[in-house]
């Protein structure tokens, strides 16, 4: 890949394009998946950039916005990136509303309130939302040790910690009852440490669905969540740690 | 009169370009505090990260910045030494050839903070001595992950290469 062809994709990533140079880009990621991850990879980058500097107004999150398995990379830069211009252009109906795969599960989070409470400063309780996409199981399994780790160390000095392991794209198989080989340690940690909240992304869920034809059946440990980047989102606003499996 | 509106002009020239220069030195991007984190083992990678904490540098100013690398799992390998891969247990790679490392001493000069993972170094025997570069103890956190949370609960800004 060219430095011209580095220009441009920056270019079509902020929307400063032609309607014709678009059109030639959008042909060219249909044809180079490689091409269509980078463009989503700088979409994501620049996504997070904004996030970290601007001051957004609440509730301009993307509902669409979970990542998607190399397959489907093609069809998720598109729609990261043209949605406005070109709105409707390859949308799967996988969030169109009532095809929900257990819509009564959604909100079980913070049954009791939790997230209510003020942000860490006030409250001196430490909160990390882990934000899991990684498609390789043993990045999860490394996870969970760290966090076994860090959630004991807490609880010996007797220091306040909230974690969430937000898992969505191909890093929703950490919550997946036929796929997750940590099944055992989610159980194990989720009995264990109250302050430890497992969210699987619904979107993905859905997206498996209508796209593959998978009924996931989650672990029964796992709380869900709408989108599980909203909700990554959301706890960086609210001053959570963040930090990226 | 001709004169008078040249030399007016050239005042106003003048004073526009000192007004942008003013702006540029005191506005920039201003003060910067900064956390990349380091957990994947692959060389290419590192090596583009390490270019892009460069030009985080260069656009902001070393001056103006507090940048750390906190390094965990896999991502130590971006400070092992490459022979010290078959001695270390659960190790892939260890990247800090001779250009990682004048990479590395570059940027240490200019201030940048490598901090690397107690537990990564206890869990798959790394002995920081002898297995990797230039790292003192005082560069050794006690866990990379809860370094990461802490600093940015001290408003550090968090960037995955």
């Amino acid at each position: 890949m060219t430095t011209d062809d580095d220009l441009h994709l920056n270019a079509y990533v902020d929307g400063e394009l032609s309607a014709d140079q678009q059109a030639e880009m959008l042909d060219a990621m249909r044809r180079d998946p490689q091409l269509a991850r980078r463009a989503c990879e700088l979409a994501n980058l620049k996504k997070q950039v904004r996030l970290a500097y601007a001051d957004l107004p609440a509730g301009r999150t993307s509902r669409r916005d979970c990542a998607r398995s190399p397959l489907q990379s093609l069809a998720a830069g598109v729609l990261l990136l043209v949605l406005g211009g070109l709105a409707g252009w390859g949308l799967s109906p996988a969030a169109a509303p009532g095809t929900a795969a257990s819509p009564e599960r959604l909100v079980v989070l913070d049954p009791e309130g939790r997230g209510q409470t003020p942000a860490t400063a006030a409250s001196g309780e430490m909160r990390i939302v882990f934000h899991l996409n990684n498609p390789d199981q043993t990045a999860a399994t490394d996870l969970l040790d760290e966090v076994e780790r860090l959630l004991i160390a807490y609880e010996a000095e007797g220091r306040p910690l909230r974690v969430e392991i937000v898992s969505h794209g191909e890093g929703l198989s950490l919550l997946r009852e036929r796929l997750s080989v940590n099944k055992t340690k989610v159980k194990e940690l989720a009995h264990r440490f109250p302050n430890l909240t497992f969210v699987a992304c619904l979107n993905t869920m859905e997206r498996l669905r209508v796209e593959q034809g998978i009924e996931v059946k989650l672990v029964p440990e796992a709380e869900v969540t709408r989108s599980g980047v909203s909700h990554v989102v959301k706890r960086q606003r609210e001053g959570w740690s963040y930090i990226r499996v | 009169m001709r004169k008078l509106l040249v030399l007016l002009a050239s005042v106003w020239i003048l004073g526009a370009g000192l007004a942008s220069t003013a702006a540029l030195a005191e506005g920039g991007y201003g003060k910067q505090k900064v956390v990349y984190h380091i957990n994947g083992d692959d060389a290419a990678q590192q090596k583009a990260a390490l270019g892009n904490i460069q030009n985080h540098i260069n656009a902001v100013g070393a001056e103006n910045l507090d940048l750390r690398v906190v390094m965990h799992g896999n991502g130590v390998s971006m400070v092992m030494l490459p022979e010290a891969v078959g001695r270390v247990k659960n190790m892939k790679a260890g990247n800090a050839g001779p250009q990682q490392q004048a990479k590395i001493d570059n940027l240490k000069a200019q201030g940048v903070k490598f901090e690397i993972c107690n537990n990564t170094l206890k869990g798959r025997n790394i002995d920081p001595l002898n297995d990797l570069y230039m790292v003192e103890e005082t560069d050794i956190v006690p866990s990379g992950v809860a370094e990461l949370a802490h600093l940015e609960s001290q408003g550090f800004m968090y960037i995955k290469p």
